[in-house]
């Protein structure tokens, strides 16, 4: 066990842990964008920022993915940490000013137009859709290319045309900024530009999950091939 | 939303706030309720809880399955209390020792919302404070014994209205809880299943947000009351739905959106047969009932398509 130090208040948590985590054990609300607790921390929004002091040095880091420290003493609403915190969601608020999430972030932080010249990009690169896409549905359709600035989120199907998306939509659910569009109609479902045909139920006549999807399902769990004929609520 | 269904669930909270454990029957359809409920409104909400089923099973002293702040308040005033949860906390805020952030929900069955908290409810509601009440509705007043409530269907049986030479079950239609709330101009009406989850939480989410008053009615199936097998509540919550009984909207500014569409409402018996309290109908009651549904239907599709229209 590591004890440490959050905003004046002892906590003693597990190796390993990350300062989110210590904190969300003393109830003290960290804000996150990039963070899911399903998926493994990546740090790119900054909008967890916090100040750790360690050793009498302090620096800024993000809770999401710090491991704790003995002794260490983080602070949350320190000058120094709001600051920071604060500029990162401005800053993502003028790329994404669109998103309900980023804007409810800079609300409760008393943000209300960002200082710089908007953009309408739409994606803020957090990196969840493919983590999700890796972690999760253990496809790994989508990832990010190059770095820096010219930093991208692709999909490997318009890359390499090795068609690995499923079209089950989890990248559209997830994504904070609606960038990622899922549309549905009919017998019909359009991700990422690419039209997925539906399965229809064969006892209620419902579409009720793209094949791809189904087809994946079946090979990973070596299903029989009517297996997924008819839908969950008709079985 | 619903055809997500398969990978999506994995990226919903892990944490639950309200804790397994408590006593609610087997397949219970409201603890599974309070349970996305409670998923989805996150930690930082404060519960006001009529007393009900789910006070009973859930805060059996010294246990408790709730991990965050809880009240329990008589059947006649939880509105009262919600309201007076939201001035406290503004009265708070003002002074810089809480935060509008939290939320207070209020939570009660369909016997205090409909039959004994309506007024209390209709008064808070016309107040315009910032609650989000949800009823979760099982027909009846299951908790001391299914005695009939003012939410009670049509032919159903219940132990006030038995089955027998006189009665044939419950002879009044059920009280329209949502068109009340919506008659109250309220920002925010909606009713959920927990037999569709993304399609409750989403809305629970949505109430939450929204600033002023929020009302969300959840159908319950209770395999006590209603005398079905413990296994089938989320499949009769999905029947409830698909057969036009129990229609899944909301209505966001007096705009009527239709939630589950089904190409086709499937015959009122494949819901009613299911269900021990309904099997004394006969061919006639059940028609009655399929006509009553049907127009009770199309009134809605009626309102959904008139919004449409602008």
């Amino acid at each position: 066990m590591v004890e440490l130090i959050i905003d004046g208040q002892k906590v003693e948590v597990e190796e390993g842990a990350t300062i989110l985590e210590a904190a969300d054990k003393l109830n003290i609300a960290i804000p996150t964008l990039c963070y899911h607790e399903n998926l493994t921390p990546f740090g790119a929004c900054r909008v967890c920022t916090v100040e750790v002091v360690v050793d009498g040095v302090s620096s800024l880091t993000t809770a999401c993915n710090c491991p704790v420290e003995q002794g260490m003493e983080v602070r949350t609403v320190s000058e120094r940490a709001l600051e920071a915190r604060m500029l990162a969601v401005e800053l993502l608020l003028a790329k994404c000013p669109g998103s309900e999430a980023i804007r409810s972030l800079a609300r409760d932080m008393g943000i209300e137009e960002p200082r710089v010249e908007l953009e309408t990009e739409g994606c803020i690169l957090c990196g969840l859709c493919v983590r999700t896409c890796q972690e999760l549905v253990g496809v790994g359709a989508l990832r990010l290319v190059d770095r820096g600035l010219d930093r991208d989120v692709k999909e490997t199907f318009v890359e390499a045309s090795t068609d690995k998306c499923i079209g089950c939509g989890s990248c559209a659910y997830i994504c904070p900024t609606s960038f990622i569009k899922l549309e549905e109609t009919g017998d019909t479902r359009t991700v990422w530009d690419r039209v997925f045909k539906l399965k229809k139920c064969q006892v209620c006549g419902n579409y009720w999950a793209p094949e791809a999807q189904l087809e994946y399902i079946r090979k990973t769990c070596n299903l029989p091939s009517d297996f997924f004929d008819v839908c969950p609520n008709c079985k | 939303m619903e055809t997500l269904a398969l990978y999506v669930p994995r990226l919903l909270e892990k944490k639950e706030n309200f804790a397994p454990g408590h006593r609610a029957c087997s397949g219970c359809g409201e603890a599974l309720a309070v349970r996305m409920v409670m998923k989805a409104l996150g930690k930082n909400v404060i519960v006001v809880m009529a007393t009900g089923c789910m006070e009973i099973i859930s805060t059996q002293l010294p246990y408790t399955s709730w991990e965050v702040p809880w009240i329990h308040t008589l059947f006649e005033n939880t509105a009262a209390v919600a309201s007076g949860v939201v001035a406290g906390r503004e009265a708070l805020t003002r002074k810089g020792k809480a935060s509008s952030r939290t939320k207070v929900v209020a939570m009660a069955g369909d016997g205090a919302t409909a039959d004994i908290g309506v007024q209390a409810l209709s008064g808070a509601l016309e107040r315009g404070h910032d609650f989000t009440y949800i009823c979760f509705d099982n027909e009846a007043y299951m908790n001391t014994g299914i005695q009939r409530s003012s939410a009670t269907p049509f032919g159903a049986a219940t132990t006030t209205q038995p089955v027998g030479k006189i009665s044939m079950g419950q002879n009044t239609w059920k009280k329209d809880m949502p068109a009340i709330a919506v008659a109250h101009n309220i920002p925010y009406v909606a009713t959920a299943s927990p037999s569709y989850p993304f399609d409750l939480m989403n809305k629970v989410k949505k109430a939450r947000d929204i600033e002023g008053p929020a009302y969300l009615h959840i159908l319950s199936v209770c395999p006590t009351g209603w005398r079905t097998p413990s296994d089938l509540s989320v499949r009769i919550g999905r029947l409830a739905v698909e057969t036009g009984v129990f229609p899944l909207y909301e209505v966001e500014n007096g705009k009527y959106t239709l939630n589950i569409d089904p190409p086709q409402l499937r015959s009122v018996e494949d819901y009613l047969k299911l269900q021990g309290r309904f099997k004394h109908l006969t061919p006639e009651m059940i028609k009655e009932i399929q006509e009553k549904v049907e127009a009770k239907y199309a009134e809605l599709v009626e309102k959904v398509l008139f919004y449409d229209g602008f």
